[in-house]
């Protein structure tokens, strides 16, 4: 059997395990190379960057569940550490009943960085069922949907939430989601109220909201760990975002020599078995 | 007797014109305050607020000017609006504008509550008498005009709809091309056959209300006639217990339709797990042990559509797929020998059954299209000649 | 030694014996493969019952409640919430063949509210706002990338609905616009493909960096 069919009949656990030292090699070797930041993870930063200190909330829904933490955290970190950094209030709720426990996580643990006060700085509204209720509702009255924050105090006994009624006074919602979730953010929010929507989601769900970002339904968009990255880079404080991206250039590399060695082999071994086919002359 | 000067008796005169004639400067200015306030505003009105999202919190509120603004005594600073629930009840000041404002709007009203608002100029040191009107109440719009487009199109589609529908009760001869997918189908399952081995058919992973799930259900029949006539074995795994109901009385039909009522077997039609990576561990299980040699997954598929179609590319199945989820489309058209893509899923099923409603919604959103990329070349066209309002008229925001 | 670190380290191994599927099929990823089947089931038995069947239909029933604070709607009374949860039982009346057809009027209220609910923001947002999008200039005065882009763009919207326009074979001019269509869905298909492909490979990245926190929390309690 010739080099190119041996290649084509590998046992892919030997695959695997290049895979498996690409992911865990840059961790201890870390490379440093460079994020470069693409235009929708920069729009979304800008529409952030916009916001007045101390006055109308960033609010951000945390409307994904734990399986997909490796690339949604780091963006709600990352959006979160930029909030806080220029005095921008945040009000942040779920949609997701598993994204309870991951809102509050991320809230707090970010707060605690740079000294921010629940219910002065921060107010986190917890979870309510029925997404497209919750999102419809907010457009008439938020406090009707939420009347009380997720730890039972009254919204109208917050000074933050003061004159917050509707999409009105909402100057960006960001979605982080790994469902379609984020169709019922721009279809029940931005179509009929104007709400101003930007998203992170994951990378499989990126490329479906792309038309969005192109029609300017969406104000920006983190697609993956990647963006993560970008916006890690943009705020200057690289976490689990830049951490990964070594690992993942190594690995899209690996497998861009992978795919290219596979169809010269493919064809190489078709052309040789067509030629071997032919009669001799 | 003497008379006076004519220079006296010609100040005397002046003394006594000048307030008549509005001499300036012969007198001092009076300090502010000190003077008469300044005079209202007229015409004061206060209307429901119409916007485009006007959720009914919003009343516009006009006036004309004071006839103090502008110059003169008592020069008008500001004005003041005030609102109230009830005429005469002193109210709270909602808003101040600049001179020479002459409206306001207040935001945050109740909807469907009555609002007195009254205004007055203010000078700096003292208020014109207010001016009051009401009572006005904020309504929520009936229709929002600026979605007329949604309702046309809206309109257009399901008249088209309704239409083809129509006309396919009626008997009407609707073409549909033939979608090449489904030759693909019935060469996979004829391949089987030669071979002697069982045919897969995994109708998705959705429920029993997903459109993917009713088109896949409907091809299922056509399979199911197939391997009746040709005695071929038809394997069914299910993820949803309500989907294997339906596929056992669309399978068990199938079979008599073709006239082998007897070679149905129920064992075949399978429930297996509800959660999506049991249901593909046990999907790859059989594909490992029964060697089917023609694999179908047609139907709604999330992220293990790629297990199906890598395990079956490694027992040398042919396969065939077809799913609407955009998302995994990649993964079959690589793994797999034919794929339908996204409509075409819609288009195999309403071509297969010639049921009147599938038939028709099929030819409604096709000639949807046709009206969607009408309306774009028109848009391209005049945006070629500067004219953009035509596209304009189609933002709804 | 810290609870959070043992049951980090439980989830590690757990992590450990599901990936060594990749070597060979073995009990220790049988075990964790059943073990999150089960786990999940109850645990997603409990969220839906708090987080849906509890505000939904117990608590505006029972406590005039909906997620967890007084219903403010003006006159609602306890049975109102009775009949959607009632429509809720019906569905499941298909199990019984007797009385199966019952459960289409609670399907058919279900799927009429929703579509009636979707059908105007789905064609603005789906439709006309994509329409709108797709409206742009060929020719940009003084931006040639701009103008190449747009024109891209417009030639690939019109070959891919081409391509699914069912009513007329793809033969002639329809046939050549249907073959630039499927061009252009390939291409996003590779394109999507590319990103699932970095969606899972950040998966596993994070999966990779949990161990190693694990192995260093492991690491530190050993060095005090």
């Amino acid at each position: 059997m010739g080099l190119l069919e041996k290649f084509l009949q590998i046992d892919r656990r030997w695959i695997f395990l290049a895979i498996a030292i690409a992911v865990v090699v840059p961790f201890f070797l870390p490379m440093g190379l460079p994020v470069v930041v693409t235009k929708p993870v920069r729009d979304l930063y800008n529409a952030v960057d916009a916001i007045p200190p101390n006055s109308e909330p960033l609010f951000i829904s945390v409307d994904y569940a734990p399986s997909t933490i490796p690339e949604l955290d780091p963006m709600t970190l990352a959006v979160l550490r930029h909030a806080f950094s220029k005095d921008i209030r945040v009000v942040a709720l779920t949609l997701d009943p598993a994204g309870y426990g991951l809102a509050e996580r991320a809230l707090e643990s970010v707060a605690r960085e740079y000294g921010k006060e629940r219910n002065k700085d921060y107010v986190y509204l917890g979870f309510q069922p029925g997404i497209a209720a919750v999102v419809l509702g907010m457009g008439t009255d938020i406090k009707g949907v939420f009347p009380e924050d997720a730890y039972g105090t009254p919204l109208s006994e917050i000074p933050m939430m003061d004159g917050i009624r509707n999409y009105d006074q909402i100057p960006l919602l960001i979605t982080m989601a790994s469902s379609g979730v984020i169709e019922a953010w721009v279809i029940y929010a931005h179509q009929p109220y104007g709400a101003r929507i930007g998203a992170g989601v994951t990378a499989v769900m990126a490329t479906d909201y792309y038309p969005f970002l192109d029609t300017g339904q969406l104000v920006g968009l983190l697609g993956g760990m990647r963006g993560a990255a970008e916006y890690e880079e943009l705020i200057k404080h690289p976490d689990a975002g830049v951490r990964g991206m070594d690992s993942q250039s190594v690995i899209h590399v690996l497998i861009i020599v992978l795919i290219v060695l596979g169809n010269i082999a493919y064809f190489g071994s078709k052309k040789r078995s067509q030629e071997a086919k032919e009669p001799a002359a | 007797m003497r008379t006076h000067s004519p220079l006296v008796g010609l100040a005397l005169i002046l003394a006594l014109c000048a307030p008549v004639f509005g001499a300036e400067g012969e007198t001092a200015p009076p300090a502010p305050g000190e003077n008469a306030p300044p005079d209202p505003v007229t015409l004061l009105s206060a209307r429901d607020y119409l916007d485009n999202n006007d959720n009914g919190d919003k009343i516009e509120v006009t006036w004309c000017l004071s006839a103090d603004d502008g110059g003169g005594a008592g020069d008008v600073l500001e004005y003041r609006i005030r609102r109230s629930s009830g005429p005469g009840v002193a109210g709270e000041v909602v808003g101040t504008v600049p001179a020479g404002t002459t409206s306001f709007l207040d935001e945050g009203v109740e909807p469907g509550e009555a609002y007195y608002y009254d205004v007055a100029a203010f000078d700096g040191g003292s208020e014109s008498a207010p001016a009051e009107t009401g009572p006005v109440t904020g309504r929520r719009n009936f229709f929002q005009t600026s979605r007329l487009p949604v309702l046309v199109l809206a309109a257009l589609f399901f008249a088209m709809v309704l239409t083809f529908t129509r006309l396919a009760q009626r008997g009407a001869n609707l073409f549909v091309r033939r979608i090449p997918g489904l030759t693909a189908v019935e060469e996979a399952v004829g391949r089987a056959t030669e071979m002697g081995r069982p045919v897969l058919y995994v109708p998705g992973i959705g429920e029993i209300d997903d459109i993917q799930t009713i088109a896949s259900l409907t091809i299922l029949s056509h399979v199911a006639k197939i391997t009746a006539e040709y005695e071929t074995p038809l394997i069914v795994p299910t993820a949803r217990s309500v989907v294997m109901s339906a596929a056992e009385e669309v399978v068990k039909e199938a079979y008599a339709e073709a006239g082998h009522p007897d070679n149905y077997s129920p064992d075949n039609i399978r429930y297996l797990s509800d959660a999506q990576f049991a249901f593909a561990g046990a999907v790859s299980g059989i594909m490992l042990r029964e060697r089917p040699a023609a694999n179908l997954y047609l139907g709604a598929f999330w992220a293990e559509s790629l297990l199906f179609a890598e395990t079956g590319f490694e027992t040398k199945a042919i396969q065939v797929a077809g799913t609407a989820n955009v998302s995994q489309l990649p993964f079959f058209v690589t793994a797999c020998d034919y794929t339908l893509i996204g409509e075409e899923l819609y288009a195999a099923s309403a071509y297969l059954s010639k049921e009147p409603k599938l038939l028709g919604s099929l030819k409604g959103s096709d000639w949807m299209k046709v009206v969607s990329i009408g309306i774009m070349v028109l848009g391209i066209v005049l945006s070629l000649f500067g004219v953009t309002g035509f596209a304009g008229w189609f933002f709804t925001q | 030694m810290q609870v959070t670190l043992i049951w980090a380290t439980l989830a590690a191994i757990l992590t450990l014996a599901v990936y060594s599927f990749l070597y060979k099929d073995n009990p220790f990823y049988k075990f964790a493969e059943h073990l999150v089947v089960g786990v999940s089931a109850a645990y997603y038995l409990v969220i839906y019952y708090y987080n849906f069947i509890d505000p939904n239909v117990i608590s505006p029933i029972f406590k005039l409640e909906f997620g967890g604070a007084p219903i403010r709607i003006l006159g609602m009374q306890w049975w109102m919430a009775l009949i959607p949860g009632l429509l809720g039982l019906l569905l499941y009346a298909r199990f019984f063949p007797k009385i199966g057809w019952v459960s289409r009027w609670a399907l058919g209220i279900y799927v009429g509210g929703y579509s009636g609910l979707e059908i105007a923001p789905v064609m603005q947002a789906r439709v006309l706002d994509q329409i709108r999008g797709g409206s742009l200039p060929l020719v940009v005065p003084h931006d040639p990338s701009t103008s190449f882009t747009n024109i891209l763009l417009v030639v690939g919207l019109l070959g891919t609905l081409t391509y699914f326009f069912f009513s007329l074979k793809h033969k002639g001019v329809l046939g050549v616009l249907a073959r630039i269509g499927i061009v252009y869905i390939m291409v996003g298909f590779g394109a999507s493909f590319g990103y699932t492909v970095m969606s899972r490979i950040s998966l596993l990245i994070g999966r990779v960096d949990f161990l190693r926190q694990v192995a260093d929390s492991w690491i530190q309690w050993l060095a005090t």
